[in-house]
């Protein structure tokens, strides 16, 4: 049983990083052949990212590769010892395999021209010393690359930060492509991007990829990517390979409990389940994991052998044999696959479509009114609000949707008073007015990213107990606030370091109910975390409402997380709110072009 | 559930064997600036008769001055005013920029407005060229140079703190702490204060370095400690007319400044470097 | 130049005229605050006689208000009229100009050696991060910085000049080949110092661009390091050019001292005996110099950053980033 090298052009062999805290990746076997697309899915911690550094000799200083990478193509065969620290990567990067980064606002250099920084990838006929000669030349291949990822030859002497987005990511990938490499290797090349331009963008690279025969190693957190984009999925966790197979056999019917987890854990964009699936606990560190499953702690079909060693690799049967021979190995690393693949869809047997969910009792009384608020920021040509209307009733959960730009975050600190409107007015109970201490305690909010939520030097308990404090509340309901975000007791005495991100989230949130809040303002609160944990948490805002009679204000880019948490939601682009209504009618039947647009955008 | 804790674990690095030597050394110079009196009784002791002799002679193993006095004491007894001026400088200059860099990056307006324009003005001169000017002019001595200095040093100091507040303000738990309506003076202390002490505390450091420098500086010129009294920089002054005659009586408070000054700044920079650690790893 | 790039150069000459008149009123403040007898000072050992004192006074405006003798000074001082010394008797003007050419040519000498040494070492620390090399330079950088010129000078002086006797011991010698080996000495005690703090500079602004995305980006298309090197170079230019520019100001305080120790008659040794002498006129028209000086040099500074940095020249048009 050998790793498939039919026309394999990269192959990579026992392919291992290690960092002075401990092993990455454990052991990796990968290739690729022209014209294909394999994509490595993982959570954060996983080990993808540094698997393709590892391909390029990018890693960090103190890390280090070891194993054997093979190329072929045009250029003849090429062996490379990964373990060597004196390789020569001349030859690898570039004109063979050529990267592609997250973040289009960092990935090119800011002082430099794009038509230049196209141009120093071009290879030069004549060698390194003929620079002066063909520039000519030079200009007119940057300008047949940015025609090729669709953008026009005046953008050759703008600077990056004179682009949007989605134009730097484009020029990006014209630089990428300068060399003519055989295969590109793009790490979450959409993440930092706007849905409707991540789409283009994928569709752009799409179309390169067949028009040059060229490999595609796609990173990404994201299964329905993955789904909609690869013809093969390799799914890692904790810096293990669990399994890989084509995107429909792997995403389709899953033979290792994680990847079967993880997919049913992706909120659905067409309904609203009752509970979403989660998967209990978080990731461990790679390091911490010897000689058992590093699932196994997670695993609801864990026996006593997965605990006793770690489940080699091994083949399994395709669902339809008749692919067999098309694609190559099936292959997971689970002792229980034959359990879990005969479990149809594990977990969305609790994910029946939920009653979309307004209390009936509530429907009357509003308790926020948004009128004409506009907002702009000192220095901008737009206004980052323009005129928004918007009003939330008692118990019910609203979602603001839109791209970057719309405004949804400035509405969301305008309603909890950390940003002033410049005009129009923000209402509880239709014009009680509050402000200060006692708005703080009608409307509380729970920001994005859960590693800044929380002060570093404080204990959570000390955090709670301030919260509860300002509010005017005994000390003695820390511990019934960490129960009522799911967290034991115990917890008050750790400090933010100690927690995981989905923990940190749980603990701002029960900071933010510590007032006994009638609003919640969420904004982005989920979108930094991964797929199981993010499940875990909507899950949790879904009991708070339930249980505490909470009303929301969801501010998401996410359609989907949109989906499962709201009843109502607004679509805004550019300070203005486009379209509005029961999420069902809005996301089932749109109106306004820009919501279709959206959602066709999101991958299927 | 099963709750994993994932504290992320610092590698554990050893204490440089160069910080060890500098704290050391550090706690010699310390020690004499604290009592040398009892350490060297009679460094001040002068011998007329004796005058300058170079080193080598017995007794004196880094020779005298022109007043007689033993180098090697002498340089002893000025650990005094080489440890404590700096250090009041650098906490006296570090307490001006908490305090109004706190309220220039918390308020904002019209106090962050003034701050900054004092900081501007100050700035605009160097700090060593004003101390002599404003010394010189002022009146001399010690206690007048170490307050100029304190006045001179704090501009920075506000940038600095002003700048590790106004990074720290949208950062998600202190508008948090705002929303939650918790009152502006905790929020400032509870929640900000903390979390700029590392930046604060390597930047004394580094500044106490400084101040040693400048007040040795200002010494050399006469601005500093009255004549006879024993002081680095003021034996350098002294020393320059002796390099016929006992070139040490320069050279050994001349090392005796760089060493114990590049200690400081290599403490300085050290725990900075770790605090940032730290902090990253928080 | 466009419109806002020519807005932008008129606010920042704009605000540096401000300051200029804020700090000239501070140190004329100053030494009107200062405690002594100004017109006492200037009859010096002659006979103090009411009637000396008052036309001392008079003639120096000494009796005005406060406002109409800043007025005097300071509309004197930008025709080049910077009064009499009390010391010498003479005019300031001629005395500061006698003086300028040594500490120009120190200064200047120090600056160069400085810049065309620390940048280099600086790049290499950066580059060669963490390996012994790189410990070494910043080791021996935190050292130049711990050091005070006067200090540095004096072991120089004792090792090179009465040690060895490679260089002279004082003056300023004859002619310019003799001149320049004057120098040298007191130059390079300036300049460690000075380097020092512009390898710690650069070593950052060069290490700070190596960590950037761009950076492994570059690399993973395949450019050559020497073309890594030149593109992260490009980007740490304005920091290092900002502290080239803080640089001037260091100078000014550091030639006092240097000029003493190796008695150059600059104007660092004019400032130390005018100011151990109280000559009032003489420290008022040096300080104002050395603020001209330096307020220019930051005004040239920030010009500079609309030929290195697009966005500094984007930003003169203002454009924030909406919130999403």
């Amino acid at each position: 049983m050998t790793a498939p090298t039919r026309t394999g052009m990269l192959v990579a062999s026992d392919l291992r990083v290690v960092s002075d805290a401990g092993p990455i990746v454990t052991g990796l076997d990968l290739a690729v052949s022209p014209g294909e697309t394999v994509a490595i899915v993982g959570e954060s911690g996983s080990g993808k990212s540094m698997t393709v550094k590892a391909l390029l000799g990018l890693l960090p200083p103190g890390v280090r590769a070891s194993g054997r990478l093979e190329l072929a193509g045009g250029a003849g065969d090429l062996v490379v010892d990964l373990a060597d620290p004196g390789t020569s990567w001349k030859r690898v990067r570039g004109s063979r395999i050529a990267l592609l980064l997250q973040d289009p606002f960092t990935s090119l250099s800011p002082v430099h021209r794009c038509g230049e920084q196209i141009a120093w990838g071009i290879p030069r006929p004549g060698g390194r010393t003929a620079r002066a000669g063909d520039r000519h030349g030079t200009r007119e291949h940057v300008t047949r690359l940015l025609g090729e990822v669709g953008l026009p030859a005046d953008v050759a002497g703008k600077y990056p930060f004179q682009l949007s987005g989605g134009m730097r990511q484009r020029v990006a990938l014209a630089a990428a492509l300068a060399a003519g490499p055989d295969l590109l290797i793009a790490d979450e090349p959409t993440t930092a991007l706007d849905v409707t331009t991540q789409h283009e963008v994928l569709e752009l690279v799409a179309g390169l990829q067949r028009g040059r025969d060229m490999g595609l190693i796609l990173i990404t957190h994201d299964l329905r990517l993955a789904r909609s984009r690869a013809d093969r999925v390799l799914v890692m966790y904790a810096g293990r390979l669990v399994e890989e197979g084509t995107a429909a056999e792997v995403l389709g019917d899953p033979a290792h409990p994680y990847t079967a987890r993880l997919a049913a854990c992706d909120p659905p964009l067409t309904h609203r389940l009752a509970v979403l699936p989660t998967i209990p606990g978080s990731v461990p560190a790679p390091s911490s994991v010897v000689a058992e499953c590093a699932f196994a702690a997670r695993c609801e079909f864990a026996i006593p052998a997965c605990r006793t060693a770690e489940p080699p690799l091994i083949e399994v049967a395709p669902a339809d044999p008749a692919l067999a021979e098309a694609t190559g190995g099936r292959r997971t690393a689970c002792l229980r696959s034959e359990v879990v693949r005969t479990i149809e869809h594990v977990g969305e047997s609790a994910a029946e479509p939920a009653a979309a969910g307004i209390p009936a009792e509530a429907a009357a009384s509003p308790l926020l009114t948004v009128r004409g608020l506009t907002k702009r920021f000192h220095g901008s040509a737009v206004p980052a609000l323009d005129g928004v209307d918007l009003e939330v009733t008692a118990g019910e959960s609203v979602a603001v949707v839109g791209e970057s730009g719309s405004g949804k975050t400035t509405l969301a600190r305008c309603v909890v008073g950390l940003e002033r409107p410049d005009a129009g007015d923000v209402d509880f109970h239709a014009g009680s007015g509050a402000r200060g201490a006692a708005l703080a305690r009608r409307v509380q909010i729970v920001f994005q990213d859960p590693y800044s939520a929380l002060n570093p030097g404080l204990t959570v308990g000390t955090c709670l107990a301030e919260a509860l404090a300002a509010a005017g509340r005994p000390k003695s309901e820390v511990a019934g606030l960490l129960t009522l975000v799911g967290l034991p007791e115990g917890y008050a005495r750790r400090r933010p370091r100690a927690l995981s991100g989905g923990e940190r989230q749980r603990v701002a949130i029960a900071r933010a109910l510590a007032p006994r809040p009638e609003l919640l303002v969420c904004d982005e609160s989920v979108s930094a975390l991964d797929v199981s944990v993010q499940a875990q948490v909507l899950n949790l805002l879904s009991d708070l409402r339930r249980e505490l009679g909470l009303t929301m204000l969801f501010i998401t880019h996410d359609l989907a997380v949109a989906r499962q948490i709201a009843d109502r939601v607004y679509v805004m682009r550019g300070g203005r709110v486009v379209e509005s209504g029961p999420v069902d009618d809005v996301l089932g039947a749109p109106e306004h072009e820009y919501t279709r647009r959206l959602l066709a955008s999101i991958p299927q | 559930m099963a709750f994993r804790r994932t504290a992320p674990r610092l590698p554990r690095r050893r204490t440089p064997v160069v910080m060890i030597v500098s704290v050391v050394l550090l706690g010699f110079v310390g020690f004499c600036a604290a009592a040398w009196e009892v350490v060297v009784p009679h460094a001040l002791d002068q011998d007329i008769y004796l005058g300058v002799v170079g080193g080598g002679v017995e007794g004196h193993p880094f020779g005298t001055d022109q007043l007689g006095r033993d180098i090697l004491q002498l340089s002893l007894a000025g650990a005094r005013s080489a440890l404590v001026g700096p250090i009041v400088v650098a906490v006296g200059s570090m307490v001006i920029g908490v305090l109004l860099g706190m309220v220039a990056g918390y308020r904002g307006g019209i106090v962050d407005m003034l701050a900054g324009r004092y900081a501007d003005l100050l700035l605009a001169l160097p700090a060593v060229l004003l101390a002599i000017v404003v010394a010189g002019m002022v009146g001399r001595g010690y206690w007048v140079t170490v307050g100029v200095l304190i006045v001179l040093f704090s501009p920075s100091d506000v940038r600095l703190v002003r700048g590790a507040v106004i990074e720290q303000m949208p950062r998600p738990y202190i508008e948090s702490a705002r929303v939650l309506g918790i009152r502006p003076s905790r929020i400032m202390f509870r929640h900000i204060a903390p979390n700029i002490v590392p930046i604060v505390v390597a930047n004394l450091l580094l500044n106490v370095a400084f101040a040693l420098v400048a007040l040795s500086s200002l010494s050399y010129l006469g601005l500093g400690v009255p004549p006879g009294a024993p002081d680095w920089g003021r034996q350098l002054a002294d020393g320059r007319e002796l390099l016929g005659d006992n070139p040490l009586a320069a050279v050994i408070p001349g090392i005796l400044i760089i060493v114990t000054a590049t200690a400081v700044n290599l403490l300085g920079d050290w725990l900075s470097e770790t605090l940032d650690r730290r902090a990253v790893a928080a | 130049m466009n419109r806002p790039v020519l807005a932008f150069a008129l606010r920042r000459l704009g605000a540096t005229l401000l300051l200029l008149l804020a700090l000239s009123l501070l140190v004329f403040a100053l030494m009107y605050l200062s405690p002594g007898d100004v017109a006492r000072n200037m009859l010096g050992t002659r006979n103090v006689t009411p009637e000396a004192l008052a036309e001392i006074r008079a003639r120096y405006h000494l009796d005005e208000p406060f406002l109409t003798q800043y007025w005097l000074w300071v509309s004197q001082a930008v025709t080049g009229d910077f009064g009499t010394s009390i010391r010498t008797g003479g005019p300031v003007g001629p005395l500061m100009l006698s003086r300028t050419g040594i500490t120009a040519a120190t200064a200047g000498l120090a600056f160069l050696l400085s810049a065309l040494v620390g940048i280099p070492v600086g790049i290499v620390a950066a580059v060669r991060r963490g390996r012994p090399l790189d410990r070494l330079l910043v080791g021996v950088s935190v050292v130049g910085v711990s050091a005070p010129g006067f200090a540095v000078g004096l072991l120089l002086l004792y090792v090179f000049a009465l040690g060895l006797g490679w260089f002279p011991i004082y003056g300023t010698g004859d002619g310019f080949l003799d001149g320049l080996w004057h120098l040298v000495l007191p130059a390079v005690a300036l300049a460690l110092g000075l380097g020092a703090f512009v390898v710690k500079l650069t070593r950052a602004a060069v290490v700070r661009e190596l960590d950037q995305d761009y950076v492994t980006f570059a690399r993973g298309r395949g450019l050559p390091e020497s073309a890594v090197l030149r593109i992260v170079l490009r980007n740490a230019a304005i920091p290092i050019v900002t502290s080239l520019g803080l640089m001037v100001a260091y100078l000014f305080g550091g030639t006092v001292l240097i000029e003493v120790t190796f008695a150059l008659p600059g104007l660092g040794a004019l400032m130390e005996e005018s100011v151990l002498f109280k000559d009032v006129p003489v420290v008022q028209a040096l300080t104002l110099v050395v603020a001209f000086v330096v307020s220019v040099t930051a005004l040239v500074v920030d010009l500079s950053y609309l030929l290195i940095d697009p966005r500094v020249r984007a930003r003169t048009v203002r454009t924030r980033a909406v919130r999403g």
